[in-house]
């Protein structure tokens, strides 16, 4: 990794009251990398990219993104959980994208994707319509813009959700098991979105189970074990010749 | 007819005496819903989103109103201030009651509202970066208004019935007003229902209103 890291995770710790759900995480993304995080459910995967979004709050370690520390600021030695407005500027810094879609029941698909250009980046109606307007046409849904949420298939509100992440043009896009609230012939529709923006350089951290995806769209793929990062490397290494005997009976159990 | 005719005479004298009952009615009506929402619009924020011990006292407002009777309510706002300096005619007093009533009320429903939006809508709103004002602005009140409209208007009819109370302290609303008719005429019956069809007329056209947003926002 030649180039300085866009996203670089240092020793972070995250508890759940007594539970220890991170321990001591170290991970660093480059620029355009599209790095695929695996691993059983309760191995703290989602965990550590709602970390990275500030959606949880985490007690140790440090979450450096773009050159800025993000979430916390320590003051006097003491460290303190930044203000709404400098959380909000930084969480709009990475997009998200959510198991369950999580669209606006309100909003048409347009205005979906609007939102956070009119109201975060205060652009003005035309420019923001415009953007969203591309953004959906590049996952497919160009005639769909006045449709509301209740009117699309689920892997339609994916695709809106999608677009509504990345119109915002985040330095990093999370992904948060994507496809497992999809039924499974709505699956690939999801995936080819996915892999046409990583094709187009988006960075992007992916939390995952489809291995074969995981496999076929990642510069580096990442497996986790209780809250620690067991494996890293790229993809033909993990799913080929996996080191870590817990990684190859995860593989051996998700096997299709 | 000829009792049809009679009544039909009283009530041409009695016109303008009802007109202004009825008037008085809607008039106090309307001011306890506009102040009874806004108060109410705080304490669903502050019920909701306020953390513990700013949310204790909203929480202890709303209960005591919620277990009180409107008419305590409405004797408590017209004695209560006198006697500790403040004059409110009772008018004033009535409206101030029954504003208390509808905050704590509107307070609790649109907490329900706000709290049964499901949590993936804030994270959501957070993650385009948008600050806890605008998520509120924009992501979480249309939301909850939707939820909250049936049992807002269900509020607004019970204020309509309830400022009938007020004749208890001597405001001049319609219910007085016609009592003080049938002081005069004798003709309990006739009067009686004609102010009950009157606050029914009132009642069901609120109801039909409220109706009719809700279909115009349920058709997307």
């Amino acid at each position: 990794m030649a180039a300085a890291p866009l996203l670089s995770i240092r020793g972070l710790t995250k508890q759940f009251d007594k539970l220890e759900v991170l321990k001591g995480v170290d991970l660093a993304l480059a620029p355009r990398e599209v790095v695929s995080i695996i691993g059983s459910s309760g191995s703290g995967k989602t965990t550590l990219l709602r970390c990275v979004n500030l959606l949880e709050e985490f007690q140790g370690g440090e979450i450096v993104l773009d050159g800025e520390a993000i979430g916390y600021r320590t003051v006097g030695g003491k460290r303190r959980r930044l203000g709404d407005r400098e959380l909000s500027r930084q969480r709009a810094m990475t997009g998200m994208v959510f198991q369950s879609f999580n669209l606006f029941p309100h909003l048409s698909a347009l205005g979906n994707v609007m939102l956070g250009l009119r109201k975060v980046r205060r652009l003005g109606r035309d420019e923001a319509r415009a953007i969203a307007e591309t953004w959906l046409d590049r996952v497919g849904l160009a005639t769909r813009g006045d449709h509301y949420p209740s009117q699309l298939s689920g892997g339609q509100q994916q695709r809106v959700a999608i677009a509504r992440a990345l119109a915002m043009n985040p330095k990093l896009v999370l992904l948060d098991e994507v496809t497992s609230a999809l039924d499974p012939e709505l699956v690939q529709e999801v995936l080819n979105t996915v892999k046409s923006i990583a094709d187009d350089g988006a960075t992007l951290l992916i939390v995952t189970h489809e291995m074969r995806f995981a496999r076929d769209v990642s510069s580096r793929v990442v497996f986790m074990e209780q809250g620690q990062i067991a494996e890293d490397g790229p993809p033909a290494e993990i799913f080929g010749a996996p080191r870590n005997p817990r990684l190859a009976e995860f593989l051996r159990n998700t096997r299709t | 007819m000829e009792l049809f005719d009679s009544f039909l005479q009283q009530l041409w004298i009695a016109r303008e005496a009802l007109w202004h009952g009825f008037m008085l009615t809607v008039g106090i009506s309307v001011a306890s819903i506009v102040f009874g929402t806004l108060l109410g619009c705080v304490v669903a924020l502050q019920l909701t989103y306020a953390p513990l011990l700013l949310r204790l006292p909203f929480r202890i407002y709303v209960d005591l109103m919620r277990g009180t009777p409107v008419l305590v309510l409405i004797l408590a706002s017209f004695y209560i201030p006198a006697v500790i300096g403040l004059s409110l005619s009772a008018t004033e007093a009535g409206i101030l009651a029954l504003s208390l009533f509808a905050g704590a009320h509107i307070g609790e429903l649109g907490r329900g509202a706000l709290q049964a939006i499901p949590p993936g809508q804030i994270e959501a709103g957070r993650s385009i970066g948008l600050t806890f004002p605008k998520l509120l602005a924009y992501v979480l009140v249309p939301q909850a208004l939707r939820a909250a409209l049936p049992p807002w208007i269900n509020t607004g009819v019970e204020l309509i019935k309830g400022s009938s109370l007020l004749s208890i302290i001597g405001v001049g609303e319609l219910l007085l007003k016609t009592q003080e008719i049938i002081g005069r005429n004798f003709m309990t019956i006739e009067f009686y229902v004609f102010a009950g069809v009157l606050y029914l007329i009132v009642n069901i056209a609120l109801d039909q209103f409220g109706k009719s947003v809700e279909r115009r926002m349920s058709a997307r």
